[in-house]
């Protein structure tokens, strides 16, 4: 009798976990489907001559709807080559001063008792309520002054700027979980507080230094208004700039604009790559107890 | 020379005091071991040795030398931590040659420290493992082993054992005072363990909020603790302690209406025994009537060798006795208890330790 009972009890418990595991699925994969479908669109899109996107926006390309066309004006039209150099040059370097520096200052406030010290954490990481775009005018009159209009520095000094409140905030919060122990060993072993750091600090903290990169990287690639109102300039120009040019007052050349948006989602897909290798969970354990 | 000396060693973060003036002189070679409970500045004090900390007040000296404004690296000391502390990305052979490689040591040199660091330890095997793919014990060997490599004048432990298990605790223990018969290094040893800090030690020096309760060998520290808090820290299962009544001038003593114990200490002048001490294994059991008073037995621990009787006869705090592992008494029964006079420690209120006159003849 309580066998019965209990197994049929064990039954319903397995029937549970399957029918809630059923439902975290369906729900991730819901969400997944709605991220995704954009992009798909777009990729899909951009194969189609301009009639195959307007008279069947969902359907894949084929036949006559398939065209190149837009790979073709992109490849030939103004200079994709130098918008998408210009791009990862500002991303990549925005995003070594932001890991670097955010990084540094997150080691100093959570390693150093000084004087100031939580005030001067709040007043670096204030920048995640102010949206630096508040700024911009303020911002175009320094770069005027300082003579970097039309220059990439410009464009990575803003983003730096833009995204090291928050890596300083996710950083230094991890930072303070980091065992005292372990760079403490490294000064009886002789090193000095920088070599502590790099070659202490930064291996530990790989892999939020890459959570980190995934997400400041975004927000700089898909930006729109500093690179239009500081780097106008052809030479200075990014994609997302670049792509504009598509975008006319009265028409718009849709097989353009998505191939070209097609070609930009790669180097951030290589970014990813790269970084979420580094995401290697668990890289700290066994390095101090447990 | 590697004596180190600490004068009048004081520490305050900002307003609040932490060690208020410790004066200790370490021989080279010695092995001194720190205990106290927790809090009481045993990391602290270690860490203001190794130059972690800065001190407030005070000399650290090594070797003669006054090392206060020494970084760590210079002050020939190593350091092992109580979390490992080893580095994630590199292997066994990496973590321990660290140090030396960064001080441009000879590669050639290295190599046989390190070889002979791991065979002392039995890590030979080990070398091309990464920490996270080690034991907690085979940790802290690398650990232990990282610092035999720097080949230091001092060791520090801060409570190295304390993330492992009893067994392994008790393995690594024997192992770290035969290290210390080997190298014959000075080691300061911090825990807050007692069974360690009697086992380990040439000295112990017992802590209390910062400062320096007694220093002693662990016999002394057993036989004349000087207080009362040394007393009931040094020995497992605690000094047993009784309010009692002077009588005779102080030359004997009553618990409550029991018959009156004699005493055998050198009385002091202005001071009156207001507590005696006792431990467990020092109580004698006899038949009901016959001691000094009756007890009910209420809670009987059998750890096969030994037995300990938690007694009761109506006062506070608890009191535990510590018998023959065949002892054939059940909780409820009844015992009469006998204070043999010269193994009794006396304290006045202040729990200050009255010296005992009878005791060195007897146990030395
Ligand atoms: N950075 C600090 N700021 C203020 N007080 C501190 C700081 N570090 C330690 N203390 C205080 O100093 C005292 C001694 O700390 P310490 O770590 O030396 O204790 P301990 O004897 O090692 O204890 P445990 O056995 O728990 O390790 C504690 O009361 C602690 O609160
Ligand atoms: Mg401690």
């Amino acid at each position: 009798m309580t066998n019965i009972a209990s197994t049929g009890r064990a039954r319903a418990g397995r029937a549970r976990g399957l029918s809630t595991k059923a439902a975290v699925h369906t729900v991730l994969l819901g969400y997944t489907i709605i991220a995704i479908f954009p992009v798909i669109l777009v990729i899909l899109n951009s194969f189609k001559n301009r009639r195959g996107i307007f008279s069947d926006p969902l359907g894949l390309p084929r036949g006559e709807t398939f065209s190149m066309e837009g790979y073709a004006t992109v490849l030939t039209q103004g200079d994709f080559a130098t918008y998408f150099a210009n791009s990862i040059i500002v991303t990549v370097s925005a995003l070594f001063l932001i890991l670097l520096l955010g990084a540094m200052a997150a080691h100093a406030l959570a390693e150093y008792r000084f004087r100031l010290n939580t005030l001067l954490g709040i007043y670096l990481i204030l920048g995640i309520m102010v949206p630096i775009r508040l700024g911009t005018v303020a911002i175009l009159e320094l770069m005027v002054d300082l003579n970097l209009v039309n220059t990439l520095l410009a464009l990575i000094l803003v983003y730096t700027a833009q995204g090291l409140p928050v890596a300083v905030f996710i950083l230094t919060e991890f930072m303070r979980t980091l065992s005292r122990d372990i760079k403490d060993c490294a000064r009886v072993d002789g090193l000095s507080e920088y070599r502590i750091f790099f070659e202490v600090v930064v291996p530990l903290i790989r892999p939020v230094l890459a959570t980190v990169a995934v997400f400041s990287m975004i927000p700089i690639w898909n930006d729109l208004w500093f690179p239009l109102i500081l780097a106008s300039g052809d030479a200075t120009k990014t994609v997302t700039l670049g792509v504009q040019q598509f975008i006319g007052q009265y028409t718009v050349n849709w097989s353009a604009v998505l191939a070209s948006l097609s070609i930009a989602i790669l180097p951030v897909l290589g970014l990813y790559a790269l970084f979420s290798r580094q995401l290697i969970a668990g890289i700290t354990s066994g390095a101090v107890k447990g | 020379m590697s004596d180190l000396v600490l004068k009048d060693v004081r520490k305050a973060y900002g307003e609040a005091r932490v060690i208020h003036g410790i004066d200790l002189d370490i021989r080279d070679g010695e092995f001194v071991v720190f205990v106290g409970p927790s809090g009481c500045g045993k990391s602290t004090l270690l860490r203001m040795i190794a130059g972690l900390e800065t001190v407030t007040g005070g000399d650290v000296i090594i070797g003669g030398e006054k090392v206060n404004d020494i970084v760590p690296a210079d002050r020939g000391i190593a350091m092992v931590f109580q979390s490992y502390a080893l580095y994630p990305h590199k292997d066994v052979y990496g973590n321990m040659a660290f140090a030396l490689r960064h001080a441009g040591e000879d590669k050639a040199v290295i190599d046989e420290r390190v070889k002979k660091a791991a065979e002392i330890l039995g890590l030979e095997a080990l070398l091309k493992r990464k920490p996270k793919e080690l034991s907690g014990g085979q940790r802290q060997r690398v650990a232990i082993g990282r610092a035999i490599v720097r080949d230091p004048e001092i060791f520090l432990f801060d409570e190295p054992l304390s993330n492992l298990d009893a067994a392994l605790r008790v393995q690594m223990r024997v192992e770290i005072l035969r290290l210390h018969q080997r190298l014959k290094t000075t080691m300061i040893y911090v825990t807050h363990d007692q069974v360690e800090a009697m086992t380990l030690a040439d000295r112990i020096v017992v802590l209390r909020d910062g400062r320096v309760e007694q220093v002693g060998t662990p016999l002394e520290l057993y036989h004349h603790p000087c207080n009362r808090f040394v007393a009931g820290f040094i020995g497992s299962p605690k000094m047993n302690f009784l309010a009692i009544d002077p009588i005779d001038d102080g030359r004997r003593v009553r618990y409550r209406q029991s018959a009156p114990i004699d005493l055998h200490v050198k009385t002091r002048s202005g001071a009156v025994p207001t507590e005696i001490g006792i431990r467990p294994e020092h109580v004698r059991l006899v038949e009901p009537g016959k001691g000094a008073f009756d007890g009910t037995v209420f809670v009987v621990e059998r750890l096969g060798g030994e037995t300990f009787l938690h007694v009761d006869f109506g006062h506070e705090e608890p009191f535990v006795v510590k018998a023959d592992g065949g002892v054939q008494l059940r909780s409820g029964d009844v015992v009469g208890l006998v204070f043999p006079a010269e193994t009794l420690h006396l304290f006045d209120a202040e729990g200050v330790a009255f010296e005992q006159t009878e005791r060195h003849a007897l146990l030395g």
